[in-house]
C-alpha cells in the first residue's frame, strides 16, 4: 500500500519525527506530574488522618474510652470528613461511622495504614465507591481506633489534571500533524514547480525554466540556480548543434568539388586525354584544402564549445605582435608592401598565447593577401581608455563594404570579389571565435580611406578585456 | 639501414606509412596495439619509434612514458589526430621527441623521421657548427662562409643554426615554423619561404655553389 504523496514528503516526515519526540516528552511530563500530584494528595490525606488520630488519642489519654466515644459521636455529627471506628478489646464496635475496619481486628503493633474503598450513595441513590485512606491503632486500654478519610475528591482532581493533560497532548499532536501537512503542502508545491521544469527538460524541452517568485528564499535560489544551469546547457547544446551543422555545411561543398574533379579526371584519363599524375596532384591539393577547412571549422567549434580559451597566461601583447611582425615583415617587403608596427610596450593581456598568435597571423595573412603592391599594412597594439587591449591590423586594400562587415565574420563567407584569391574563407570567423573565447570581440572598420588610387582599406581589431 | 617501429592500430594508415618509409630507405616493423608495440620496442634495436596516441590496450602516452622510465632514449615521433596545445604538451611531456598531427603530408613525416633518426649523432654540446665551407660560432654568434663573415639578424641566425644542425636533411616549412619560431599552426601564405630566401641571399650570394636548396614538395635542405 502506498501512502498518499503528502505523507511521503520530507517535511511531513520531519513533522512526524518532531511529534514523536514531543509525545515522548509529554508522556514523561505526564507521568512525573501524575506521580508527584498523586503522591502529594495521599501524603496530605495521611497528614490530616495522623493529626486527627493524635487529637483523638489525646482525648483518650485524658478521659479514657468514654471521653473518646463522646468525641467520636460529636464528630460524626459534625461536618468533619473523617471516618471513625472504635472497637473494644474484643473487637466489638463501640462507636463509629463505618461498620467494620477494612484492616480487620488483627493488626500489627503501632501504626497500620491502608488504602480502601468506601461505598457512598450518590444523589440518585446509586452506589459509588470512592478511594479512601485509613490509619488503625491500638489504644492503651486495648481498644482499636480506626481513622479514615475519603480521598476520592482529591483523587478526582488528580484524575482531572491527568485527563486534561492527555487531552492537551492529543490536541498538540493533532495540531502538529495539521501543521506538518500544511508545511509539506507548501514545500511540495514549490518542489512540484521545480520537478515539472526538470521533467519538461528531460522530455526534451530545453527552453523550460523554473518560476522564480521573487521571494529570495531558498526555493528561489534553487530555481534560479536550475535556470542558470539550463541556460548554460542550452547554450552549449546549441553551440554543438550549430557546430555540427556548420561542419556539414562547410565540408560538403569542397568535398563535392573534390569528387567532381576526380570523376572528371578519371573520365579524361580513361579517354586517354588527361595526365594521371596531374590529376592526382590536383586531387591532393583539393584534399589538403578540405583538411585545412576541416581543421579551421574544428578549431572554431572547439573554441565555441569550450566557452573560454584553455591555458590562458599573462603576457606582453606588444611582444607577441613584435614576433608576428618579425615573421611577416620580409613577406611584405617581398610583395612591395610597406609594413609598419606601432606597439605600445609593457602592456599586459591574459590569453592563450598560441591561439591568439594564430588569430593574429590569420588577420595579417588576410591583410597582406588583399593589399596591392605599393600599399601598406600596419599592426598596432594599444590600450584603449576602457582598459581593453586592442590588436589592430590596418591595410589599404579593397576593404569590406559596411553592409558586409557583419557577414564576413560568419563562417565560410567570402565576398564576391575575393573569390579569385585562395583561402578557405574561414579566416575571420576563426579570429572572431578566438576573440570571443577570450571574452573579447572582433571589430571591422574602414581603413585609412581612399587615396592615391588605393582602396578604402580595412581595419581589423581584436579587442581583449582589460586585465584586473 | 635505419630501423623504424610503427605502433599504430589503423592498419591501412600503418601500411601506407610503412610503404612510404621503405621507399625512402627505412626498414619498417609494425605493431598493431600499444601493448604489442611496447613489447617490440623493449627489444631495442630501433632507430625511431612512430607512436600513435590513441590505441587499444595501451595508449601512446603510456607506451612512451614506460619506455622512458626504463631508460630507453630511442627517439619517438608522436602521431595524433588531436592537435590541441594541451595534447601536444602531454605527448612531449611523456617523453616524445616530436609531434605530428594527423593527417600529415608524407614529406612532413619523412623529414621529421629523418631529423629524429640523425639526432643522436649530434649529441655532444658543440660550440661551433661546421657544414662544408659554412662555420657557425655559437658562443660569439658569428657565421663565416670560407673567409667572409656573414652578418645575420638574430632570427636568421636561429634559422641557419637549425638548418646546419640538420644539414643534408629535408626540413619542412612547418618544422621551421615550429622549431625556429615556435608557432604551431600553418601560415596560409609563404612566410617561411621569404625568410629562407633572405637567408639564402646572405649565405649563397656571390658563391658559385648554392648550399641552401629547395626540395620540391617538401621544404629545404642545407647541403655541405
Amino acid at each position: 500500500m502506498r501512502l498518499p504523496r503528502i505523507f511521503r514528503t520530507t517535511p511531513f516526515r520531519l513533522t512526524l519525527l518532531f511529534l514523536a519526540m514531543f509525545a515522548a516528552a509529554a508522556a514523561a511530563f505526564l507521568a512525573y506530574a501524575y506521580l508527584a500530584t498523586a503522591g502529594e494528595v495521599t501524603r496530605r490525606a495521611d497528614d490530616e488522618i495522623r493529626r486527627e488520630m493524635n487529637s483523638l488519642e489525646a482525648i483518650y489519654r485524658r478521659g479514657g474510652s468514654p471521653a473518646l466515644n463522646q468525641a467520636l459521636i460529636e464528630r460524626a455529627v459534625g461536618e468533619r470528613p473523617f471516618l471513625y471506628l472504635l472497637l473494644d478489646g474484643k473487637g466489638q464496635k463501640i462507636t463509629g461511622s463505618i461498620e467494620e475496619s477494612p484492616l480487620g481486628e488483627d493488626m500489627e503493633p503501632g501504626e497500620n495504614w491502608t488504602t480502601f474503598q468506601v461505598t457512598d450513595t450518590d444523589p440518585d441513590g446509586g452506589e459509588v465507591k470512592r478511594p479512601a485512606r485509613g490509619l488503625q491503632e491500638r489504644l492503651g486500654g486495648g481498644e482499636v481506633l480506626f481513622v479514615g478519610a475519603d480521598v476520592g475528591e482529591s483523587e478526582g482532581f488528580v484524575t482531572g489534571i491527568v485527563r486534561a493533560l492527555w487531552g492537551a497532548g492529543a490536541l498538540v499532536i493533532l495540531l502538529g500533524l495539521a501543521g506538518g501537512v500544511a508545511v509539506s503542502r507548501n514545500v511540495s508545491r514549490h518542489m512540484a514547480g521545480l520537478n515539472d521544469t526538470i521533467a519538461a527538460v528531460r522530455a526534451g524541452d530545453l527552453k523550460a525554466r523554473a518560476r522564480v517568485r521573487g521571494a529570495r528564499d531558498e526555493y528561489d535560489e534553487l530555481a534560479s540556480g536550475l535556470n542558470e544551469m539550463l541556460d548554460r546547457l542550452e547554450r552549449s547544446m546549441g553551440g554543438l548543434r550549430h557546430a555540427g551543422d556548420a561542419i556539414a555545411h562547410d565540408l560538403r561543398s569542397p568535398l563535392t568539388r573534390l569528387r567532381a574533379r576526380m570523376e572528371a579526371a578519371l573520365i579524361e584519363v580513361e579517354a586517354g586525354k588527361g595526365d594521371p599524375k596531374q590529376a592526382l596532384i590536383q586531387a591532393l591539393d583539393d584534399a589538403d584544402n578540405v583538411l585545412t577547412t576541416f581543421n579551421a571549422v574544428l578549431a572554431i567549434a572547439r573554441l565555441q564549445a569550450a566557452g573560454s580559451a584553455p591555458d590562458q597566461t599573462l603576457f606582453d601583447p606588444g611582444q607577441l605582435a613584435a614576433d608576428m611582425a618579425e615573421l611577416y615583415e620580409p613577406l611584405c617587403e617581398d610583395k612591395g608592401i610597406d609594413f609598419r608596427a606601432e606597439l605600445i610596450p609593457r602592456l599586459t593581456v591574459k590569453a592563450a598565447r598560441p591561439i591568439l598568435a594564430q588569430a593574429l597571423a590569420n588577420v595579417i595573412d588576410n591583410a597582406i593577401k588583399y593589399t596591392p603592391v605599393g600599399g601598406a599594412v600596419m599592426i598596432r597594439v594599444r590600450r584603449r581608455s576602457s582598459g581593453e587591449i586592442e590588436f589592430s591590423v590596418t591595410d589599404n586594400g579593397p576593404g569590406v563594404p559596411m553592409e558586409d562587415r557583419g557577414r564576413v565574420v560568419q563562417r565560410f563567407v567570402r565576398l564576391e570579389n575575393s573569390r579569385s584569391e585562395p583561402g578557405s574563407g574561414l579566416g575571420l570567423s576563426l579570429v572572431a571565435a578566438v576573440a570571443e573565447a577570450h571574452g573579447g570581440r572582433l571589430e571591422l572598420d574602414e581603413g585609412p580611406g581612399l587615396y592615391d588610387g588605393f582602396g578604402p582599406g580595412l581595419r581589423v581589431a581584436i579587442v581583449l578585456p582589460r586585465v584586473e | 639501414m635505419m630501423r623504424i617501429l610503427i605502433i599504430e592500430d589503423d592498419l591501412e594508415a600503418a601500411e601506407a606509412m610503412a610503404r612510404g618509409l621503405s621507399e625512402a630507405g627505412y626498414d619498417c616493423s609494425h605493431a598493431a596495439d600499444g601493448a604489442a608495440g611496447l613489447a617490440e620496442a623493449q627489444k631495442r634495436g630501433f632507430d625511431v619509434l612512430i607512436v600513435d596516441r590513441m590505441m587499444p590496450k595501451m595508449n601512446g602516452v603510456e607506451v612512451v612514458s614506460t619506455l622512458r622510465r626504463e631508460g630507453d632514449a630511442t627517439p619517438v615521433l608522436f602521431l595524433s589526430a588531436l592537435g590541441e596545445v594541451a595534447d601536444r604538451v602531454d605527448g612531449l611531456q611523456a617523453g616524445a621527441d616530436d609531434y605530428l598531427v594527423k593527417p600529415y603530408a608524407f614529406p612532413e613525416l619523412i623529414a621529421r623521421v629523418e631529423a629524429l633518426s640523425r639526432r643522436r649523432e649530434t649529441g655532444a654540446v658543440a660550440t661551433t657548427l661546421k657544414v662544408g665551407e659554412l662555420e657557425m660560432n655559437l658562443i660569439a654568434r658569428t657565421v663565416h662562409r670560407g673567409a667572409s663573415e656573414i652578418d645575420l639578424q638574430p632570427r636568421e641566425f636561429q634559422l641557419l643554426e637549425f638548418m646546419m644542425r640538420h644539414a643534408g636533411q629535408s626540413v619542412t616549412r612547418t618544422m621551421l615554423l615550429e622549431k625556429v619560431w615556435e608557432y604551431h599552426f600553418d601560415p596560409q601564405t609563404n612566410v617561411i619561404d621569404v625568410h629562407i630566401s633572405r637567408l639564402r641571399s646572405k649565405i649563397d650570394k656571390g658563391f658559385d655553389r648554392q648550399m641552401l636548396q629547395t626540395v620540391r614538395g617538401a621544404g629545404y635542405r642545407l647541403d655541405p
